[in-house]
């Protein structure tokens, strides 16, 4: 069911106390942050940034919640010395994306602070796992990858996880259940070339594309071409009505971060190394559904994929390959 | 009307170790006769649907004797069998604190719907999805907004956070007339929809503009609230606990009257691990003694100050405060907090003001007023407290 990622290290043993760093305390650090306090998944948790004053007063705000938490030390420095030890590093830092901008716009802009963020994080925990957080996605976790010299199962994108949520979310609203029980992922590109793996897509157990809504609405691939695209319009919606996002993506983090730190074995689309998997043969990352451990991807799982949902997926690749040439990354 | 001696002598004992010869202040309380006939009269009036829920037997209200723990504020209706609720809670203002409390409600499970209303449309609207696109994340929660007061319908709870910040070095006093007209909008509308509900003031400053939102809406006293010292205590229990090196659940003590400048910390009932700390002598030889714990209460007051001049606001802290007064009343706790609560009658405070005092909270809003012994220098610092802020009513629009 599960085929480890080439390359992968994947230890016997893990210690037992749990610190995470985020790097980047704007919007999406400080609610990936507060989740992951609130969810009581961390004894310690370390805040970098650049801004001085923003730093400390957003780790004041924090503890300053003590008493209504679990007791965690929380600590923060623009000096990386304050990851030391860190079993996850979330990064959040660098540009964000301005209204209408798409991702991949982005990616000259933050290429040169991953250089300076990267290496720094590994020095201090040599044995971490990497979480990237910051767009576009799949092209910084791959860039982390190559900088960091971790193996691959420690350096993950947070990729489509959130992607997948809204559009099991859209589905559940739909036909009147709970988000629970709509079991689907969208893969690919966490942008606009990712791909909905419709064939897949069930609800309580029943395929997508064989039931009818509330309103007694059958779906075809068309149709459900229109919630795809409220997914992939929802983060821009959300950036153009309120400036940025941030609660979605820092529950989204939040979960994987327990995945990871509780030893869940839970399947999650993230951006991974996809070389060698559906018939991928570019060293690119992108989103595959992933079985997630203490260890980092455990595996990618085997999910069948209809003729259309490969080529939509290998287009991904090539969109994603394309610009990592551009820039020669 | 004071209480009988035997109060004073049973009070005394448990508090003299270690104190010294502190003199305590009683609170002098209303007894059940004057609520009792105040309650009967009611009954032939016109009543709110909330106080017609009261057992058909009438007010059983539960005796006031001397040494009961808990006194009912002057004025409250609160019905006899349990209260049924929808859990759905309306946040007025969606600035970094009204999603805050919004969003930590949210992590919370407390709440079936959570409603959210403000002025400016695209702000609202942005922050409706992005907590929407969480959901596959939270249990099912309807999330709503709207400009318009009508989405707030039946709620539980009203939570309002709206109107101007704190400004760098601006005391909450400051900032008081900017608020006062932007309640007289929202506190009525607010009733109009959900004439059941209990208001919880977060808004600053929060004491003033509980008692404004008390005034404008006609509810009895049970049922406004305002978030108060709750944090403050909290940011006490915190500090306390990392320099004795305990977790801040096993330090228990109250910061109470203003949320501000003029708080009082009341140092003869903290406890650490249910020892008390006032004299306490530890390892090292350190004493402490009213001045060295004030250190402590100065660095509580400036907190606040701190983080805004920081990052510009406070956000995550007040988030979890009033997330955890939530659920006390959703889930009809009978937790203690220290907030914001009609304090007419107590500690020998005899005029209309609003101010933190140790309040019992459950589905029916404040349940009683713990008779916590005070000295008699914390009753004069309370009495300086609720001076100065009916001092600020006075010379504010609000009569």
């Amino acid at each position: 069911m599960f085929t480890t990622i080439p390359g992968s290290d994947l230890p016997y043993h893990v210690k037992t106390s749990s610190k995470i760093t985020v790097v980047g305390v704007g919007n999406v650090g400080m609610a990936c942050a507060q989740t992951c306090v609130t969810e009581g998944l961390v004894d310690e948790l370390a805040l970098v940034d650049i801004q001085a004053d923003k730093l400390r007063g957003e780790m004041l705000d924090l503890q300053h919640a003590a008493a209504f938490l679990p007791r965690v030390n929380i600590m923060a420095d623009s000096d990386y010395a304050v990851s030391e030890g860190s079993d996850i590093c979330i990064v959040t830092a660098g540009a964000r994306q301005r209204e209408g901008e798409s991702r991949l716009s982005l990616l000259g802009r933050n290429l040169s602070l991953f250089k300076s963020i990267i290496p720094q994080l590994v020095r201090y925990s040599p044995d971490t796992i990497l979480l990237i957080v910051s767009n576009p996605v799949d092209i910084l976790t791959y860039l982390s990858w190559k900088i960091s010299g971790f193996p691959p199962n420690r350096v993950i994108g947070t990729g489509t996880n959130l992607d997948s949520s809204r559009l099991r979310f859209l589905i559940a609203d739909k036909f009147d259940v709970n988000a629970h029980n709509v079991h689907g992922y969208m893969v690919g590109e966490h942008g606009d070339s990712s791909v909905p793996l419709w064939s897949t897509l069930t609800i309580a157990n029943m395929p997508v594309l064989s039931i009818c809504d509330k309103d007694g609405v059958k779906y075809s691939r068309e149709s459900l071409q229109e919630l795809h695209k409220m997914v992939v319009g929802g983060a821009y919606e959300v950036i153009k009505l309120k400036g940025y996002t941030s609660w979605a993506i820092g529950y989204s983090t939040a979960s994987l971060v327990k995945s990871l730190l509780r030893d869940q074995r839970r399947i999650h689309p993230v951006s991974v190394l996809a070389k060698g998997f559906y018939g991928i043969d570019k060293d690119v990352y992108l989103s595959l559904p992933s079985q997630l451990g203490r260890a980092g991807v455990l595996g990618v799982a085997s999910v069948q994929m209809i003729e259309e949902e490969r080529r939509k997926l290998h287009e991904s690749s090539e969109t994603i390959w394309d610009i990592q040439n551009q820039l020669q990354i | 009307m004071h209480s009988g001696s035997r109060f004073l002598r049973q009070a005394s004992s448990r508090l003299l170790y270690g104190f010294g010869r502190s003199q305590l202040h009683l609170r002098p309380g209303f007894t059940l006769s004057i609520l009792n006939s105040s309650m009967s009269n009611r009954q032939d009036e016109g009543l709110s649907a909330f106080a017609r829920r009261m057992h058909a037997s009438g007010t059983n209200l539960e005796q006031h004797t001397p040494n009961s723990i808990f006194s009912r504020i002057p004025g409250s209706e609160i019905p006899q069998h349990k209260i049924k609720h929808s859990a759905k809670v309306t946040v007025v203002g969606v600035g970094n604190v009204g999603m805050a409390c919004a969003q930590t409600m949210l992590s919370a499970g407390l709440l079936n719907e959570l409603a959210l209303v403000d002025v400016l449309e695209d702000r609202l609207q942005g922050e409706l999805l992005d907590l929407q696109h969480s959901a596959a994340f939270l249990p099912r929660v309807k999330i709503v907004a709207d400009t318009d007061y009508g989405v707030s319908a039946d709620s539980d709870i009203c939570i309002v956070t709206a109107g101007a910040r704190q400004r760098e070095g601006e005391s909450r006093i400051d900032l008081l007339d900017r608020n006062v007209n932007l309640f007289k909008k929202i506190i009525p509308e607010l009733v109009r929809h959900s004439p059941d509900t209990i208001l919880l003031i977060v808004s600053n400053p929060v004491d003033i503009l509980a008692y404004v939102s008390w005034k404008l809406s006609g509810l009895p006293p049970n049922r406004v609230i305002g978030s108060g010292t709750n944090l403050d205590s909290s940011r006490l229990r915190s500090l306390l606990a990392d320099k004795f090196e305990v977790s801040a659940l096993n330090v228990h003590g109250y910061i109470i009257g203003e949320h501000g400048d003029n708080s009082v910390p009341l140092w003869s009932s903290l406890s650490v691990a249910n020892v008390p700390v006032l004299n306490f002598h530890d390892k090292k030889g350190v004493q402490y003694n009213k001045e060295t714990l004030e250190e402590f209460h100065k660095a509580v007051v400036k907190s606040a100050y701190e983080v805004i001049r920081l990052k510009g606001y406070t956000s995550w802290a007040i988030g979890f405060s009033v997330a955890s007064i939530v659920k006390s009343l959703l889930r009809d706790q009978m937790h203690v907090h220290p907030v914001s609560v009609l304090a007419n009658s107590f500690y020998g405070i005899d005029y209309d003001v609003f101010l933190s005092l140790p309040a019992q909270l459950g589905s029916a809003g404040v349940l009683g007023i713990a008779n916590l012994p005070i000295t008699e220098d914390e009753a004069q610092r309370l009495q300086n407290s609720a001076k100065i802020l009916r001092g600020m009513l006075d010379k504010s629009k609000m009569q």
